[in-house]
């Protein structure tokens, strides 16, 4: 009996087919291969601090490389907790405006205000850094010491040293702060979050948004059983996208927190670390051993930012929005 | 080539005869700016509001020269390591800091000093919702409060130095520098020197062995840690962060408007950081004169700290330029020519206005060996200086030190155990703190008010201004009392700009959908 092979199909690509698969598979290689050298630079310089700490690098909370006592478990819980607090911010703060203006704002306002998330985008950190420190900081000292006394029972909210019933209590405990750092942060990746929010919650197909209102659901109702769904991807993604963003943020946070090499789980509390803002702090200042120990610090982050991301494109690929994207 | 002569002239002559020398030489000055390339440098932000007013005032002979205040650490790092042209550091190389020596650079260089003044403690207290201006302090009772053992303001011994003064139970902040900085050199090598066991006994509580001289201060609960000058004046500077005291220049005071402690000298008297009890505490310093020295020029201050004239202020100290002597790491002759010109702009007429930025100017013998030290930089103007035509204040025929010899002997009333003056002090000179009641008579709180205002970026300046009348008008970029007088014409400069920026960015969009609308509509 005569089995059928499937007949051999060979593709044949004319000449701008063939020069344009080149560039774009160069230009994804180079972001690879930058990547790769990114992470084994940091890894090589980082060699000789890891080798000197050993596995006490992720145990230890000081920060004394040059006295051979260093590690990275008090700066990277500060780094996770300032993230945290912008990201507890910045999430209601992004999809209350996404949703507003591809909504709810008329249409004559909604280019008007995508300008104006975009312009904020555009400010530069030094600035969000200035603002928190001369204004911000004492603006929220109230707020931070209200939510103390009522909430100060709550692990992580409390502030000690301080009687909330003395009039002369000095109110210094209050201010560079992981929450006062993690507001400014939050707000400056806000305008990033909200664009990516709104692209995704734009997109939502007009058909299932008509089905619902002509279903008599009120807008609210379309919102809540159309877009959200529909933009779920686009929601964690983008702040995923922000939470990388907000590890990784340096000036703002140097010039606000007040450095402390122990783990403070305070977050109203005076002292805050990041290890970014390590970095910034002790880059030009450090001996041989010093910079080794700040780059396996980099490294460290290099890599959560890393995980953070691909968990978000991830997110992003397996829901419904993203997987046409 | 006698243009430095030409500026150097024409700087203090009248309107006219600089035109006549703009005239006269103005071909050979053209091609000298023309010549003039960007220097850039890092380092000391203790001299920092000097430099920057320096690098503004030769903007004029199109010199532009660059300076980041990010530390003396850093900048003897970047100087090392060849980023910058020049480093600025109030502590030398080869000292051993926490353990770590820190090298010379393999370039060689050589130290030119720049500019004294007082590291000053810098405080916001109020008492009675009245701010407090004419705090004085012992020696050893700053020691303590920024060693954790003195913890209230009400303490006994603050009070015993202040018997005029009800003092709040509030706690002590002191904020120290986060990152590595010659002001902490500085203070910390007092505290070494003047009351070692109390400094070294607080650093084996915190765990680090033999502080000794640092440029990193070891911190504890209780304190507050920021980076630069800036960051730590910003910070005492906020309203509502009372009770805080920190240690800073001078001028960063003057800057923000608030007061400084009055420190106690060896000779028994409160001493506030002016220029000319900076001038006389620095009569005691020991300049290293070996010129063979890898630390010629640098200084040995236990002279300064135990000096018994009663108008010495004991924390006065030099900075220091660190300047290249070869062509090496991008530093080429043009650049040093341009350092060398800038260098002998500030070491000649810059020191004129040392004293309204809220430093003090160099004595005579410094000058000279600094204009020394600026000829071995590659590239520099040999032409001599007539340092008789610097119009610095410290100068006389006689070699004297003008400044210190004329400085004013404290009031009596500054003496150790006698009630206290009640004048203000630094930025808050203006401002007097009332006696035994301590109520404050108010006397136009100007730099109170603005500082707290605007959130402690920037105050009025120094009032001792209109004193010298000659100086004065030629540092009119210093933030000096000009804030106050509201909406100025630049402001609206800069508010029409903001919103032509803004609708240059929001206009298109709008202008487009607009437009297609009308399209589709017709």
């Amino acid at each position: 009996m005569l089995t059928d092979t499937p007949r051999q199909l060979t593709v044949i690509r004319d000449r701008s087919d063939k020069v344009f698969r080149g560039v774009i598979r160069a230009g994804g290689s180079t972001v690879l291969v930058i990547m790769v050298l990114v992470g084994s630079f940091l890894a090589f310089r980082a060699s000789q601090a890891l080798n000197k700490a050993g596995w006490s690098f992720f145990t230890e909370q000081a920060w004394e490389p040059d006295a051979g006592k260093f590690g990275i478990a008090a700066v990277i819980v500060g780094t996770i907790l300032i993230a945290t607090v912008a990201i507890v911010v910045t999430l209601p703060l992004s999809l209350g405006t996404a949703l507003f203006i591809t909504e709810y704002a008329p249409r004559k306002l909604r280019s008007f205000l995508v300008s104006i998330v975009d312009l904020m985008a555009a400010i530069p950190s030094v600035v969000f850094g200035l603002w928190g420190f001369f204004f911000l900081q004492q603006s929220i000292v109230p707020v931070s010491r209200w939510i103390s006394q009522y909430f100060g029972w709550i692990p992580g909210l409390g502030v000690t040293g301080v009687d909330p019933t003395d009039p002369l209590a000095t109110t210094t405990v209050y201010t560079s702060s992981t929450f006062i750092a993690g507001i400014v942060v939050g707000i400056m990746v806000t305008p990033i979050v909200t664009s990516i929010m709104r692209e995704v919650f734009s997109q939502t197909p007009v058909g299932e948004r008509e089905g619902a209102l002509a279903l008599g659901a009120t807008r609210w109702a379309m919102i809540r059983n159309v877009v959200l769904p529909f933009g779920q991807g686009g929601i964690i993604g983008g702040t995923m996208l922000g939470l990388g963003r907000a590890l990784g943020e340096t000036i703002a946070v140097y010039m606000i927190i007040s450095p402390v090499f122990f783990i403070q789980p305070n977050i109203l509390q005076n002292g805050a670390s990041s290890v970014a803002a390590l970095i910034a702090l002790r880059y030009g200042e450090s001996t041989e051993m010093g910079l080794s120990a700040l780059m396996a610090a980099g490294l460290a982050l290099f890599t959560m930012t890393l995980i953070v991301n691909f968990g978000a494109s991830i997110v992003v690929s397996r829901s419904r929005s993203g997987a046409a994207s | 080539m006698n243009i430095r002569r030409t500026f150097v002239k024409s700087a203090r002559a009248s309107l006219a005869l600089l035109l006549t020398a703009v005239i006269v030489s103005g071909g050979s000055t053209a091609a000298l700016a023309a010549d003039y390339v960007p220097i850039s440098g890092a380092g000391s932000s203790w001299s920092a509001n000097a430099i920057d007013q320096w690098r503004r005032n030769v903007k004029q002979y199109g010199m532009s020269v660059n300076y980041a205040s990010t530390g003396s650490v850093d900048g003897r790092n970047q100087f090392k390591g060849g980023t910058v042209d020049y480093g600025v550091s109030e502590t030398p190389y080869g000292l051993t800091d926490n353990g770590v020596v820190d090298a010379l650079p393999t370039r060689p260089f050589v130290y030119i000093p720049i500019v004294a003044g007082g590291t000053a403690f810098m405080y916001n207290l109020t008492s009675g919702g009245n701010r407090i201006t004419n705090l004085r302090l012992s020696g050893d009772v700053v020691t303590k409060m920024f060693t954790g053992v003195i913890t209230k303001w009400n303490d006994a011994l603050i009070a015993a130095d202040n018997p005029g003064l009800t003092l709040p139970d509030r706690a002590v902040v002191p904020v120290v520098r986060s990152d590595g900085s010659g002001s902490t050199a500085q203070f910390t090598l007092w505290m070494a020197t003047k009351y070692n066991s109390l400094w070294e006994s607080y650093c084996d509580k915190v765990g680090r062995n033999e502080c000794g001289q640092t440029s990193f201060f070891p911190t504890s609960s209780g304190m507050v840690a920021q980076p630069n000058s800036q960051g730590v004046s910003g910070y005492v500077a906020q309203t509502a962060n009372e009770g805080t005291i920190t240690y800073v220049e001078y001028s960063y005071a003057l800057k923000t408007g608030f007061p400084v402690a009055k420190v106690l000298n060896d000779a028994n008297y409160y001493v506030e950081p002016t220029a000319s009890n900076v001038a006389v505490g620095l009569l005691g310093a020991v300049i290293n004169q070996d010129e063979t020295s890898s630390m010629y020029l640098t200084q040995e201050l236990s002279g300064v700290y135990n000096s018994k004239d009663p108008r010495a202020y004991p924390l006065s100290s030099y900075s220091y330029m660190i300047a290249p002597t070869t062509e090496q790491a991008s530093f080429t002759a043009t650049k040093g020519a341009t350092l060398s010109a800038f260098a002998n702009y500030f070491l000649c007429e810059g020191q004129q206005q040392a004293e309204v930025l809220g430093y003090s100017p160099l004595p005579v013998n410094l000058v000279k060996v600094g204009l020394e030290q600026v000829t071995k930089i590659p590239g520099a103007d040999t032409a001599t200086i007539n340092i008789a035509q610097c119009n610095n204040p410290t100068f006389s025929s006689s070699g004297e030190n003008t400044l210190a010899k004329n400085a004013p002997m404290p009031d009596p009333c500054d003496q150790k155990g006698v009630e206290q003056c009640t004048e203000g002090t630094g930025g808050a000179s203006t401002t007097s703190t009332g006696g035994t009641t301590g109520t404050v008579t108010t006397a136009g709180a100007l730099g109170e008010t603005t500082a707290g205002a605007l959130g402690g970026t920037m105050g009025t300046g120094p009032t001792q201004c209109d004193v010298d009348t000659g100086i004065c008008s030629s540092v009119k970029a210093v933030p000096v009392a000009t804030t106050s007088t509201g909406w100025a014409a630049t402001n609206w400069v800069i508010l029409s700009v903001i919103v032509i920026l803004v609708l240059v960015v929001v206009v298109p969009p709008v202008m487009v959908t607009y437009a297609a609308r009308k399209v589709r509509s017709s």
